[in-house]
């Protein structure tokens, strides 16, 4: 794949258009300006241009204690912000040298696959309103909401969870959540599995998906796409398997891949994963074990010796890490974020050359990115 | 895509299933073996993770180096800055394969920062380049495009992420 794919070139010529999609559009949540060069009805150069949104969070966070930085790294992205949580914890752990207790790590594992249910199915939402398919948009939002419910009975909060601690959780399950969680969850399961049959037969939505916007298992990995969108073009690239942290090496699991490569399987990937989450917590719930959840004393300032680290979580976009550089102070000296929806951003132009105008929206919908972390 | 190119497509991938590349500590071995003079300071800090120092010209034909013994997939591109005197550009290599992530850091001088861009390499670094070109100023030499990515053009210059960095419009 060579540069120019990312770029347009030159101006257009007589026989073409510059067409600015963007940057307010009702595409995805979240403003970015993607430029597209057409001819006739096809696509011949595409160039994103993202900053809208441009928060400046890893300067920001130079400037924070530790603990003061953990609520804002919810902020980076609301669909994923108890896996954010969770890949800072565990950089700051790992630079203290301590470990979160053994029932907190299975709390920390149950609430990321719950956030990875609701992430999941507000991005095939969102991708079906996309392609004219607003019914499905509806059930999403409406299945979503018991997982969302299920969250809050342990979080507290609805979007930005800030749930982690360092060494442990802020809070322990309230009572008869197992049974609460099991009655949601497997509603859920039907639904979802009822949903997929829809999505698999009807045939308009195939013509719409099938073989659109095919990256081919070279390309996604030259590319250096994250996540759903990785595992569809056949990479079994997990890191809840290849590397695995808390308790995945204790549950057992799939890693759900696809091989075509296009927009049906992007989604299709998507809603399996949510049965295969909804697998591991039941496990959580069963193998659970008794005891505390967070450490005993924890200071409020925290002064991690000099040293470094790169944390990095499988969060439902894909491989979210973070290098956190401490100089013995309160706060870091260099905090970088590497987010999984940029490295997914960046590989939509070369993917949308050749394409038709109108599949630009089911593709881009079924990357499932998110503009607030691509931004930061 | 001819159809003897993508036999040949196939039966690479097929060789990479039958002969699984090194993706273990033992690269960093055989890095340090290979460019002698070029990658110093090795060290090993946790079971999955490897870091190194390299030499700044010597960037590019490490990174060939990796990529050929199955380091795959380059993570993210930071840059760091010390001041008075140095700034650090840090690599995160990792494979498709196998949990090892090896950082490589590159210190350049802070009054030219400059660097070989590896784009032509990893595809995916030409984002990576271009952020940390605005927010630092660090040259990416042959990157192609090299322009703001996240910031609006007037701040191309400002090097935002600078430790001495006084706020907007810059004062300095």
């Amino acid at each position: 794949m060579t540069h120019e794919a990312t770029q347009i070139t030159s101006p257009p010529k007589s026989s073409e258009i510059l067409l600015h999609l963007g940057p307010q559009h009702p595409l995805q949540p979240g403003p970015f300006l993607l430029d597209l060069k057409i001819e006739g009805e096809t696509i011949r150069e595409a160039e994103l241009k993202i900053g809208y949104i441009h928060k400046g969070m890893e300067k920001v966070f130079e400037d924070r204690t530790y603990i003061q930085i953990l609520p804002l790294t919810d902020r980076i992205c609301y669909l994923a912000s108890n896996s954010n949580n969770d890949v800072y914890c565990r950089g700051i752990e790992e630079l203290l040298g301590i470990e979160p207790t053994e029932r907190a790590k299975y709390l920390r594992v149950l609430t990321n696959e719950l956030c990875r249910i609701q992430s999941h199915l507000l991005g095939i939402g969102e991708y079906t309103t996309d392609v004219g398919f607003l019914t499905m948009f509806i059930y999403m939002v409406r299945e979503r909401e018991g997982v969302v419910s299920l969250l809050e009975a342990i979080t507290g909060s609805r979007l930005n969870h800030n749930y982690a601690r360092f060494g442990g959780v802020a809070h322990d399950l309230p009572p008869g959540y197992k049974e609460m969680a099991l009655k949601t969850l497997g509603e859920l399961k039907k639904l979802v599995k009822s949903h997929d049959e829809m999505l698999s037969s009807d045939s308009i939505y195939l013509r719409r998906t099938k073989g659109v916007g095919v990256l081919t298992t070279k390309v996604a990995s030259e590319l250096g796409v994250a996540g759903p969108p990785l595992r569809a073009s056949g990479v079994n690239y997990d890191l809840r398997r290849i590397e695995p942290y808390l308790v995945y090496d204790e549950l057992d699991f799939n890693v759900i891949t696809q091989t075509d490569g296009d927009v049906f399987s992007r989604v299709k990937v998507r809603l399996l994963e949510i049965l295969e989450s909804i697998y591991i917590i039941e496990q959580c719930l069963d193998q659970m074990p008794s005891g505390p959840y967070k450490q005993d004393v924890m200071p409020y300032i925290t002064r991690p010796k000099p040293g470094e680290v790169y944390s990095r979580i499988e969060d439902p976009r894909g491989e979210m890490g973070m290098y956190i550089i401490s100089d013995g102070s309160d706060k870091p000296y260099r905090f970088r974020i590497r987010g999984p929806a940029f490295a997914t951003a960046q590989a939509l132009p070369p993917l949308l050359i050749g394409t038709y105008v109108a599949d630009v929206a089911a593709i881009a919908a079924s990357m499932d990115s998110c503009t607030s972390e691509v931004d930061r | 895509m001819t159809d003897e190119q993508a036999a040949k497509e196939m039966l690479d991938d097929i060789k990479k299933i039958i002969e699984p590349s090194k993706t273990d500590k033992t690269i960093m071995v055989e890095l340090s073996k290979t460019f002698e003079n070029a990658v110093f300071d090795v060290a090993v800090p946790s079971p999955n993770r490897a870091v190194a120092r390299v030499d700044p010209g010597k960037v590019k034909p490490i990174m060939q180096f990796l990529l050929d013994n199955g380091f795959d997939h380059l993570s993210c591109i930071s840059g760091v800055d010390y001041p008075p005197d140095r700034m650090d550009v840090v690599y995160h290599v990792t494979s498709y394969s196998g949990p090892l992530v090896i950082t490589l850091k590159a210190s350049i001088p802070r009054d030219d920062p400059n660097i070989d861009s590896i784009c032509d390499i990893y595809w995916n670094a030409n984002w990576y380049e271009r952020e940390t070109y605005e927010l630092y100023g660090i040259k990416f030499n042959d990157c192609p495009y090299l322009k703001v990515l996240l910031l609006v053009e007037e701040m191309e210059g400002e090097w935002p992420l600078r430790k001495d960095y006084a706020g907007y419009p810059n004062p300095t």
